[in-house]
């Protein structure tokens, strides 16, 4: 009997990570999802048993914490479950200044975006060349070939994943593990990403895609072998940009792009509000 | 007993006011303009003018009330300034919840659509199924944080919880150009349904008599904190439009259009507005929604509140019957 093979998420709960479980599900991949502790995963583990013929295993982690990301390796070595795909998406977005941001965020974000996606791609890197031909794909964002403001550290580690990828990519080739990075732009993740992504100047909003749309893209590309997938025909346009127009107009676009994105939006406040309250 | 009702002179207010007023209860609506011809008539509605948007209105139309059901909405598809969809949907509802506060509200029943909930798979979606795509539509998005809002409310000690209505048709108001009713309308009336390519995407169709009904049972017999989908019929738009043809004895044709069709029809409609300045009855954003199911489960309404629902073919007959009269209200 061929072994069952799985598709290992993390940050499945909500907005990208969500769709990808969906995606996945949809072409019969079995799933490990990973989310934070009271995000919606069991919920969305049921829900995708019910609807589709695939299995899933939940794990309730914050990989911010890297003993987590530990004790995820070990809970799914315990069940003994062989993985062909990896899909490190979690991650922490956020549009602020350097100076209006918390020590506490950067903190967070690098862990999660930098350290966790480090720490599982070495843990399950054996598993993964157990059952080639495997797939990594890691979530980076536009961000790592524009150096946007409010993005700083965000962008900062996104650019990690994207070297951390590309570098990889061709260490594993020969072991028969495909890497790809996917740069998206903006996407409408949660309620507030969605809410903050209509802010923007007409420009950037029409940039932006829903989860629905760039998962499939995504998988479709990492299957292909695509080094870095950028879903979408406008984000695409942008990367051709990228490559034709001088420094100084590139940084004209990206100020104009940005000047509008205000997390301060009355809706994004009183979403707060409700939030605290 | 005094409850309020906002959106009254909406398509489920309406109904749902005066079917309040013929139980000797006395009801105040909050409806913008006394004088349209939507405001519910009966000698048990008290009519206040105001505006959900402004709390000063609402506060003075709530008082010595001891129920709330707030339906308003701004239910529009298609605005020029999507903020005004947030206003009236987001703030209005801050509006009603702070001022029920203040005014010690015993209960309140808050009607979201099951919009906020979404498409579904395989199976008909229930009250805690994950939303499978993102909220690219203002209109769900606003339902969404509305209902969140409440339901935050709830949790620290408001009474209060969320219904959630599929589409709805029977007898009432024919509110947009692809609500139920109208769609039902242009069939009978021109003899052509036009649903998305293949027919077989299915719909949750809900009576409005049971939508009503289940409103009263909500706030009768709910739990604070929980939502409950009103649902109805789950049925192929074929299958739908069949049976109104059975019933009227009519040939009128089902048109079954593609993506790349209807993205032309939202095309010419984009430019029968901006030259004749009428409004397109959907959009583009809307068009990839279209090709999907919606199919959702009244479960739990039936175990916890003994909702029920009208069969197919009886609530048609009455929404037929309906709308074939030479003028309805």
């Amino acid at each position: 009997m061929p072994k069952k093979m799985y598709t290992l998420i993390t940050g499945a709960s909500e907005g990208l990570g969500k769709a990808f479980a969906l995606e996945c599900a949809k072409r019969n991949m079995n799933l490990v999802l990973v989310a934070l502790p009271h995000s919606g995963l069991e919920e969305l583990s049921h829900f995708i048993e019910r609807n589709f013929s695939v299995s899933v295993h939940s794990f309730e982690k914050d990989l911010c914490d890297s003993a987590s990301c530990h004790e995820l390796f070990f809970e799914v070595q315990k069940r003994g479950l062989h993985l062909q795909m990896l899909i490190n998406n979690a991650g922490i977005g956020s549009t602020i200044t350097f100076g209006e941001g918390t020590i506490a965020l950067y903190e967070k974000q690098i862990k999660l975006n930098v350290l966790a996606t480090t720490i599982i791609t070495r843990l399950f890197l054996d598993n993964l060349e157990r059952n080639t031909p495997s797939y990594i794909l890691n979530v980076g964002s536009m961000a790592s070939f524009f150096f946007l403001p409010k993005k700083q550290v965000y962008g900062g580690t996104k650019s990690y994943i994207h070297f951390f990828s590309k570098s990889l990519r061709k260490e594993v080739k020969r072991d028969g593990i495909r890497v790809s990075v996917l740069c998206p732009g903006g996407i409408n993740t949660n309620l507030s990403v969605t809410l903050l992504n209509k802010t923007g100047t007409w420009l950037s909003k029409l940039s932006i895609m829903d989860p629905e749309q760039v998962a499939p893209i995504a998988i479709d590309g990492l299957l292909k072998g695509k080094a870095v997938i950028v879903p979408g025909m406008l984000n695409n346009f942008f990367m051709l940009l990228d490559k034709l127009l001088p420094e100084y107009i590139k940084t004209m676009i990206t100020n104009y792009g940005m000047k509008k994105m205000k997390p301060d939006d009355q809706y994004s406040r009183l979403l707060r509000k409700r939030v605290a309250a | 007993m005094k409850i309020f009702v906002t959106g009254a002179t909406g398509y489920i207010g309406h109904s749902l006011s005066l079917k309040l007023a013929e139980q000797e209860n006395t009801i105040h609506v909050l409806v913008r303009d006394a004088q349209s011809g939507f405001v519910p008539q009966h000698p048990n509605i008290r009519v206040f003018e105001g505006d959900a948007r402004e709390r000063s209105s609402i506060l003075s139309a709530m008082r010595e009330c001891e129920q709330v059901f707030h339906t308003a909405a701004s239910i529009k598809l298609w605005v020029k300034n999507p903020d005004d969809i947030f206003k009236t949907n987001v703030e209005g509802t801050a509006n009603v919840l702070t001022a029920a506060r203040e005014e010690n509200i015993s209960r309140l029943v808050f009607t979201s659509t099951c919009g906020v909930i979404g498409p579904s798979l395989k199976e008909p979606m229930t009250e805690n199924d994950p939303r499978i795509i993102g909220f690219a539509i203002d209109y769900e998005l606003s339902k969404k944080m509305a209902e969140d809002m409440v339901l935050q409310y709830a949790k620290k000690g408001m009474n209060a919880l969320v219904v959630c209505p599929a589409k709805v048709h029977g007898p009432g108001k024919v509110s947009h150009g692809i609500a139920a009713n109208s769609m039902i309308e242009r069939f009978l009336k021109k003899g052509i349904a036009v649903v998305p390519f293949p027919g077989t995407y299915k719909s949750c169709f809900a009576f409005i008599d049971d939508v009503v009904e289940g409103h009263l049972l909500a706030m009768e017999k709910g739990r604070s904190g929980e939502k409950y989908i009103l649902g109805g019929i789950n049925i192929t738009h074929r299958d739908f439009f069949d049976c109104i043809r059975t019933i009227t004895e009519n040939k009128g044709h089902i048109i079954q259009l593609s993506k790349n069709k209807i993205k032309g029809w939202a095309l010419l409609q984009l430019l029968n507005y901006s030259i004749g300045g009428r409004h397109p009855f959907f959009t583009f954003k809307m068009i990839n929604h279209m090709f999907s199911n919606y199919c959702f489960s009244s479960e739990k309404a039936i175990h916890e509140l003994g909702y029920r629902i009208t069969p197919l073919e009886q609530a048609l007959q009455k929404t037929i019957q309906y709308l074939n009269q030479p003028l309805y209200a």
